[in-house]
């Protein structure tokens, strides 16, 4: 039983994958393990013929412990009839390309280079990959981009995995024509949408908001303003989700810098900060969206106006979309979503506490928050607010 | 297409640009009825007159400083030095003049001084050297160095369109040993745009000028290994999407000059890489270069200087094990 690990002293037989007679290759697994830290495959030492079983499936066992004896003076091809056929020396291969990383129970230091390069690093944690459990096909051992890329196809093409794309010539695989690359803003934004997804825990709340009030108010100007004004205040009100969260560390801000999301058409969109939105009335949050807005399409917005947003709002409503669960920019812990107003019939309650159903420019508030970061109490208590600020607003 | 040397090539693009434009006009020692000292002009003095081809002094500084004059004027003077090397002694104009009107008067200084540039024909030190990063550390100059006859014509034609000054690198090696099929008549090739000459996935090799056809030669077997030759064509500006494009495909580069190597071209490639590419990289960016010595005369101690083909096939190998 191999050590997984300094603290772990036992661990359990899950599955043998070969049974006795049968021809094992070099790293080839024998063996499934669980312990108290990790589920792994044990491959083998040595090429050699498995000759007996000592500790059977289910079983617990101290680290150290004998599992099985293998004869590597024994040949390939000379055993029971379902053998593998040893000759070629790619029993695994049927599943795995050759340079793909065997995981190994051990991984010991030195044989081992240790040096994960930048793009491997990146791809690994874009995957849950633990390089420091694999052994490459490169020098001493190292894991090269084509190993982890093998490794991710192998793990399936489905999810958000086949966002890699494959290589020319990874194990010779069949691929669709390559297509047109897409442009540097395309692959920036779905770096950062793809990271966003797999790092923060999202969770989307939606609340219906009556606009009559707004709508009464808001003569020439976009609902966006009035929506801004009145998640800023409420940000105020609920500091918790006007926060940013990096690892392990959560910092909320007192200041409100607002993203407000703007679509350059095809080519993608852009997320201009409107610094200290918390001094701004919704007359000055409209006319620094505008500026804003102008400027993004127009490419002159300075580096620092994309930059340290506290919280972001996107407006993707005006296009007619009812609901959408916006991708959370990071780090931030909350994005807010605006969607259309739209006349819907409600019911309405009078004073005398009377119902009747009445017209009413109506919209759904849609945010995605971060779970690792706040609970839905909070996000509901939040939007509740938003809306409340909306649906009595009087200038 | 007519087939024509790398020589022929940068002839029949002067001649074409001297046709296209009266205000196209070349100077510089012996360039007239001698033809040059490697005879590029030849035959350009009958058909445009000794008015349009000037011989010049043995004075790198004047006839530098002359086609500023001219290009000033609104003419496009096409400034040839026997070799890359003299350019030293025209360097105060190139750089402190020519690169500056610009920025300082906002004049357009549409000018190219053609620079015979590279060894390999135990030239010795004075007329062997590849001298392009000098002018790296100059803003406001262009430097174009072609490989192939296509491009010697087409980026001959787009430094003499443009209206900065542009310092266009013509590899002696290459004059006369390569040929290359050149459409006839006038094209561009566009500047600050790099050439896939080689398409790969395993390994970027970054390359110009002579270097190109070394790189190529190295990689045609390289136990089967797909690696990306990239003719940067322009080294200033550098095509930085293009050379990004390659190594985010690649992750793994090595650039390959004839140059010597500190603060080179390929230094510049090399930082670029790292900056913006760090997240790409799957192992270290790897240079071949002439080491920081000066050309040596004996041909045995050239050769140990340039790059040869086995030393860039070792250091892909090296780089594909890594």
């Amino acid at each position: 039983m191999p050590q997984m690990g300094v603290s772990v002293a036992e661990g359990t037989i899950t599955a043998w994958r070969k049974r006795p007679g049968d021809w094992i290759e070099r790293d080839e697994t024998v063996v499934e393990i669980s312990t108290d830290k990790v589920e792994t495959e044990v491959p083998s030492p040595a090429a050699g013929r498995l000759r007996e079983v000592l500790v059977e499936e289910g079983a617990t066992v101290d680290v150290g412990t004998l599992l099985a004896t293998l004869d590597t003076a024994a040949r390939p091809g000379e055993a029971h009839a379902d053998e593998h056929n040893g000759e070629s020396g790619e029993i695994t291969s049927a599943a795995a390309p050759r340079s793909a990383p065997r995981e190994t129970a051990r991984g010991s230091a030195e044989e081992q280079s240790g040096v994960v390069s930048p793009v491997v690093r990146r791809i690994a944690a874009e995957h849950g990959i633990d390089v420091a459990r694999l052994r490459g096909s490169g020098r001493r051992g190292r894991v090269t981009k084509k190993d982890v890329l093998a490794l991710v196809n192998e793990q399936g093409g489905a999810g958000p995995e086949s966002a890699i794309p494959a290589q020319e010539g990874d194990g010779g695989r069949q691929r669709a024509p390559a297509g047109e690359r897409l442009s540097l803003m395309r692959r920036q934004i779905g770096e950062h949408m793809v990271r966003s997804l797999k790092t923060a825990a999202h969770c989307t709340t939606v609340v219906e908001a009556d606009m009559s009030a707004v709508e009464a108010a808001r003569g020439r100007l976009s609902y966006l303003a009035f929506v801004a004004r009145a998640a800023v205040a409420s940000l105020r009100e609920h500091p918790s989700l006007n926060a940013t969260i990096e690892g392990e560390h959560l910092t909320v801000h007192s200041e409100v810098h607002l993203g407000v999301a703007v679509s350059l058409g095809e080519e993608g969109l852009i997320v201009p900060v409107i610094r200290n939105a918390h001094d701004l009335s919704h007359e000055g949050l409209a006319t620094r969206i505008a500026d804003v807005a102008e400027r993004a399409r127009s490419k002159r917005l300075l580096p620092e106006e994309v930059e340290g947003g506290t919280f972001t709002i996107t407006n993707p409503g005006r296009f007619g979309a009812l609901l959408a669960t916006p991708i959370i920019n990071q780090p931030q812990v909350a994005i807010l979503d605006l969607e259309a107003v739209t006349k819907r019939p409600v019911v309405v309650t009078d004073e005398q506490g009377r119902d009747s159903i009445a017209v009413r420019p109506m919209t759904y508030l849609c945010m995605s928050w971060d779970h690792r970061a706040l609970d839905g109490v909070l996000a509901a208590r939040f939007l509740s607010s938003v809306r409340r600020n909306l649906e009595s607003w009087s200038g | 297409m007519p087939e024509l040397t790398y020589l022929e090539a940068i002839s029949d693009g002067l001649r074409e640009e001297m046709r296209h434009d009266e205000s196209v006009f070349c100077l510089g020692q012996d360039i007239g009825s001698f033809g040059g000292a490697f005879k590029v002009t030849e035959g350009l003095a009958d058909e445009f007159g000794a008015d349009r081809m000037w011989d010049t002094p043995l004075a790198e500084s004047a006839i530098v400083g002359a086609a500023v004059g001219a290009a000033v004027e609104g003419m496009r003077p096409i400034a040839e030095m026997q070799f890359a090397d003299f350019i030293a002694c025209g360097f105060d104009q190139l750089v402190n003049v020519a690169a500056k009107m610009h920025y300082r008067q906002g004049l357009a200084v549409p000018l190219v001084v053609r620079l015979p540039s590279g060894g390999g024909f135990s030239g010795g030190p004075f007329h062997s050297q590849n001298p392009e990063a000098w002018f790296l550390q100059a803003p406001g100059l262009k430097v174009v160095a072609p490989s192939t006859p296509e491009d010697a014509k087409g980026l001959l034609a787009s430094a003499v369109r443009d209206p900065n000054p542009v310092l266009y690198l013509e590899h002696k090696h290459l004059y006369r040993r390569l040929r290359g099929e050149v459409a006839k008549g006038r094209y561009e090739t566009p500047l600050g745009e790099v050439r896939v000459a080689r398409p790969g996935s395993d390994l970027t090799l970054v390359a110009y000028g002579a270097m190109v056809h070394t790189a190529l030669e190295a990689v045609e077997d390289l136990d089967g290994a797909r690696v990306e030759v990239l003719d940067l064509r322009t080294l200033c500006p550098l095509d930085r999407e293009g050379i990004l494009g390659s190594v985010r495909k690649t992750g793994k580069v090595v650039v390959l000059h004839e140059a010597t190597r500190s603060c080179g071209v390929g230094a510049e490639v090399c930082a670029l890489i790292a900056e913006e590419a760090f997240e790409d990289l799957d192992g270290p960016v790897v240079r071949v270069t002439a080491p920081d010595v000066p050309i040596p005369f004996s041909p045995s101690l050239e050769s140990a200087v340039l790059p040869q083909v086995d030393q860039v096939r070792e250091a892909c190998r090296e780089l594909l094990d890594y």
